[in-house]
């Protein structure tokens, strides 16, 4: 088989180990990059991304990470781009033994993307730049490429921003995205040195079966980084936290008597699908607990740890809670993003309470996405109609579950505000599960005992 | 072929300027219903075009006609609102100062065009400031996204930033000037590079360190002594609590607070006894017109481990200052009574030609930026009486509020839009004290423009100028160590 041909099958197996690492592997990575943007189709929104330096890389990015939301399309852009960066890269050393190295700038990408707060933007960053080098090199040589070069510097600094300091990269500001940098240094640098080795390279082709070691050289290895440095661990809480944002209340108890999770989203995340089941109290000390912080943990300051909390607040019927912690999470976002899982949760919970006009602006904004339109539209004609509000299985469960005495509370959850909460409403048994384990878990059997006296006299 | 081009282009441009013809129009009984509410309102002469939409959403076309008694008109007619154009709104109100508009709205529904009952707009005299500052946040309750200090021009719709949390690590909050001249500015930086940004006079922007050994903490709530050579401030231990069942989502409160003037010559702050007492939360302190009298809202401390947060009440209290020497009064009267009525005061504000002073009235507390019952009240100073200010108030929260330098204008923080994202109000206060109908900071596009802010309008003042803040000298000084800091007065 032609040299080229061999070089594509080789191009096509890197984008396939990309898809299938990305969509078995680390899908839940691409669900958490997703939760933390909320791209809308409008124009204000497009022209606030795109006036900054490297906006239009961002806008790409941010683009392609809304359809994160499904893995495996994640899985495949990615594979597109970095394969789209290789071949570039290809093109531009022109074959030989450099062909070999073309894979390196894709792969060190690969590796920046393990980083969940690795954006996308920098990616598209990498590809733009290969894509404006490979048109200035395809033109004629004479004032029209130098007249070209000059024109398209400074749309490639709009569209990409300046390499090296403060363009949106990375979701934390202060980091430096060193793969990043090495990826698009290396991808600009291997052209300039093909080009320099030009006569070598051209008299020392490398015979074909050496090229075909060499490259599965490069590949193994590299492959081999990207396997040893991805975070697995990180990979399994995500999937907690992203399974508590969809309910899936099942596939948690599949998963926590596969693996016991030990770590603390994983176990407030195994709790609330136990008390989903109504098995909290009878299963409590067959999984792994982390005392009461295991139950409904003390909020941070951060955008991701919060969350499977709030789910857990909202679920009990502590709206109120349940909006204030996914506000304050989604205001953690360190990139200054918006997200639609808590635009989505902040229309639920202020829809719950009665705040329709709140719950109105969320909604219209949710409107201009691409994957919350749908539920959008479906839920606006609920605002201020009380009749389909307490009809609806989920917000008319919350409504009736919601407090009834008003009392002061702070960041910390007590057993007398889930007592006050199963009180006011006793078909709450979700409710009663975290207060009974809540005793099991401080060992309060006065408590415990007077709660057991007080459902007994109530039934 | 370029023949074709040409006309096609052109017809384009006719396409794209024509407006439609408002024709068997059905004669509506009724006024229009139009956002923001405009009907009825006060306006300066020199604001920016009250752009509105339809309150329905239904129309597919807006169309609006003004008419003075001089024969002028404006028109303007939108898919989604009417956009006067700025110059011409601009003469039509210089013509028509102390004087009525009538506002004809018509608009196209499914059935075809119905027009409304005009409605006036009255243009007073009395002109407003430049423009307004304020702060844009997300109203929430410990962590900041995006957010920073902005100016806009109040006759047009141009906005900018004077500082952004882009540019440091921190929140920003309370800026102040002295009586609008942004000359004599204060502004506070939390966080790690806590600071406070003064600048007097002619004198450069500099990063002070506010707390000593014998204040609360930082300096807080800022106001301006009318000759610029002091600053009130308050020091505050603040703490929030949330509600499980009410209305108001949150109570944000002090668990201790006392009162200091900074002399900005002299670099040093003056204390007294008499306002940093353990048995009083004394905040918000505002200097009277004349600069000789200091009010203040002060409260029975709580007793430790009592967390009653709804038995603590306001009254608003009023102390000398003498200029000359910087010193205090040794008495502190009471000026109004809230705890009597058992409600509390907070944000007082005179005026600046002496004859008022406004300030929020919620059931109790001080924090009455998440009180929906917060309204507004204007107390005569030349009578001592005190009255609602109908015009201002709505169902929902009023709350922070300055006067322009001319006293005939107060901005109002009010949350009547949604019940949750502030929006800055304007209303007119006459000679007599007849407060006119608030109406809504002006937007180009008002309902788009609204429902695309996740952020709230904090803190609004009048500004009699550009503020010519350079943002990015005070991120440097910010993002560096040093901190001139406050002396104490011996």
């Amino acid at each position: 088989m032609e040299m080229k041909k061999i070089q594509y099958i080789y191009t096509i197996l890197f984008g396939v180990a990309v898809v299938l690492f990305f969509g078995l592997a680390y899908p839940h990575h691409l669900h958490y990059q997703e939760q933390f943007q909320l791209f809308l189709f409008d124009s204000n929104y497009v022209w606030d991304v795109v006036k900054q330096p490297g906006g239009i890389a961002d806008l790409l990015g941010r683009f392609c990470t809304q359809f994160f939301l499904f893995a495996w399309v994640g899985a495949f852009i990615i594979a597109l781009l970095l394969s789209a960066i290789q071949l570039l890269t290809a093109r531009l050393v022109n074959g030989g033994w450099f062909f070999v190295l073309s894979f390196v700038p894709s792969f060190l990408l690969w590796f920046f993307l393990l980083d969940e707060n690795a954006l996308l933007g920098g990616v598209w960053a990498v590809l733009l730049t290969l894509l404006a080098v490979w048109l200035f090199v395809k033109l004629p040589k004479g004032w029209l490429s130098y007249s070209v070069m000059v024109v398209v510097i400074p749309i490639l600094y709009w569209m990409v921003g300046p390499a090296w300091t403060g363009t949106h990269y990375h979701r934390y500001p202060t980091v430096v995205p060193t793969l990043l940098y090495a990826a698009w240094l290396l991808a600009l640098v291997l052209p300039l040195l093909a080009n320099v080795f030009k006569k070598w390279n051209s008299a020392h082709q490398p015979s074909a079966i050496i090229c075909h070691l060499a490259t599965i050289v490069v590949l193994v290895v590299m492959g081999t980084l990207i396997w040893k440095n991805s975070n697995f661990k990180a990979e399994k809480v995500m999937q907690y936290d992203f399974m508590a944002c969809h309910q899936q209340w099942n596939r948690i108890i599949e998963t926590i008597n596969t693996e016991k999770p030990n770590n603390q989203i994983g176990v407030t995340v195994q709790n609330l699908a136990l008390a989903m089941h109504g098995q909290l109290t009878a299963q409590l000390f067959e999984y792994h607990q982390n005392g009461i912080h295991g139950l409904l943990p003390d909020v941070q300051t951060d955008a991701t740890t919060p969350l499977p909390t709030a789910e857990a607040f909202y679920q009990l019927g502590m709206v109120s809670v349940a909006q204030r912690t996914v506000f304050e999470a989604q205001e953690a976002i360190m990139d200054f993003q918006k997200s639609g899982r808590c635009y989505k949760r902040l229309a639920q919970t202020n829809l719950i309470l009665g705040s329709y006009e709140v719950a109105r602006k969320y909604l219209m904004a949710l409107q201009k996405t691409l994957f919350y339109r749908d539920w959008a539209n479906e839920t606006l004609p609920l605002l201020g109609d009380e009749e389909a509000i307490a009809k609806h299985p989920e917000y008319g469960r919350l409504r009736r579950s919601a407090y009834k005495n008003n009392f002061f509370f702070s960041d910390h959850v007590t057993p007398e505000m889930l007592e006050d909460l199963y009180f006011s409403y006793t078909d709450n048994y979700l409710a009663l599960e975290y207060l009974k384990a809540y005793c099991m878990l401080t060992g309060d059997r006065d408590r415990y005992n007077n709660l057991l006296r007080r459902t007994s006299v109530k039934q | 072929m370029k023949q074709i081009l040409s006309l096609y282009i052109l017809l384009l441009l006719v396409c794209g300027c024509t407006t439609e013809t408002v024709s068997d129009a059905k004669q509506e009984k009724a006024l229009p219903r139009i956002y923001p509410d405009y009907l009825g309102v006060t306006i300066p002469v020199n604001v920016a075009p009250l752009n509105f939409n339809m309150a329905d959403e239904q129309a597919s076309l807006i169309d609006a006609v003004i008419t003075d008694s001089h024969g002028n008109s404006l028109h303007s007619q939108g898919e989604e609102s009417v956009d006067f154009d700025i110059d011409d709104w601009h003469a039509l109100l210089g013509q028509n100062k102390g004087d009525s508009l009538s506002v004809t709205v018509s608009a196209k529904y499914e059935d075809g065009w119905h027009t409304y009952q005009p409605f006036s707009i009255y243009v007073s005299p009395d002109s407003i400031d430049y423009g307004l500052c304020y702060r844009l946040i997300a109203p929430g309750y410990e962590v900041w996204s995006k957010m920073g200090i902005y100016e806009r021009d109040l006759s047009s719709f141009e906005e900018r930033a004077l500082i952004e949390n882009t540019q440091f690590e921190g929140c920003v909050n309370c800026h102040s000037f002295n009586r609008g001249n942004p000359a004599d500015m204060s502004l506070h930086i939390r966080g790690p590079h806590g600071a406070t940004l003064l600048r007097h006079g002619d004198s450069p922007l500099t990063a002070y360190n506010t707390k000593t050994d014998q204040t609360l903490g930082f300096c807080v709530y800022p106001y301006w002594h009318p000759s610029g050579r002091y600053i009130a401030y308050s020091t505050n231990a603040t703490s929030q609590l949330f509600h499980s069942a009410h209305q108001n989502r949150i109570e944000v409160f002090d668990t201790a607070s006392d009162l200091q003037v900074y002399d900005v010559e002299k670099n040093e702050l003056l204390l007294t006894p008499l306002l940093k007492q353990d048995s009083l939360y004394e905040t918000y302190p505002v200097f009277s017109a004349d600069g000789r009298s200091l009010y203040f809202c002060a409260a029975r401390a709580l007793p430790e481990g009592n967390h009653q947060l709804d038995s603590i009440r306001y009254n608003l209290c009023r102390i000398d200052f003498d200029p000359a020497t910087g010193t205090f009064g040794n008495q502190i009267e009471t000026i109004i009574d809230a705890v009597a009525q058992q409600k509390s005061v907070s944000f007082p504000r005179p005026s600046y030609d002496g004859r008022y002073l406004c300030y929020t009235l919620s059931d109790y507390g001080q924090f009455s930026i998440w009180h929906h019952e917060a309204d507004l009240y204007l107390l005569d100073l030349s009578t001592g009486e005190s009255r609602v200010m109908t015009g201002a108030n709505s169902e929902d929260t009023e709350s922070f509020h300055n006067w322009s330098t001319n006293s005939r204008w107060l901005v109002v923080s009010s949350r009547r839009d949604d019940g949750l994202f502030t929006r800055p109000y304007f209303c007119h206060v006459d000679a007599k004290g007849v407060v006119s109908k608030a109406f809504m900071l002006p937007q180009r596009n008002p309902r788009r423009f609204y429902r695309e802010r996740f952020l709230s309008f904090n803190v609004p003042d009048f500004i009699i100028a550009p503020t010519r803040f350079d943002g990015h000298k005070a991120s440097r000084l910010i993002n560096d160590d040093y901190r001139k800091n406050f002396d104490l007065h011996n």
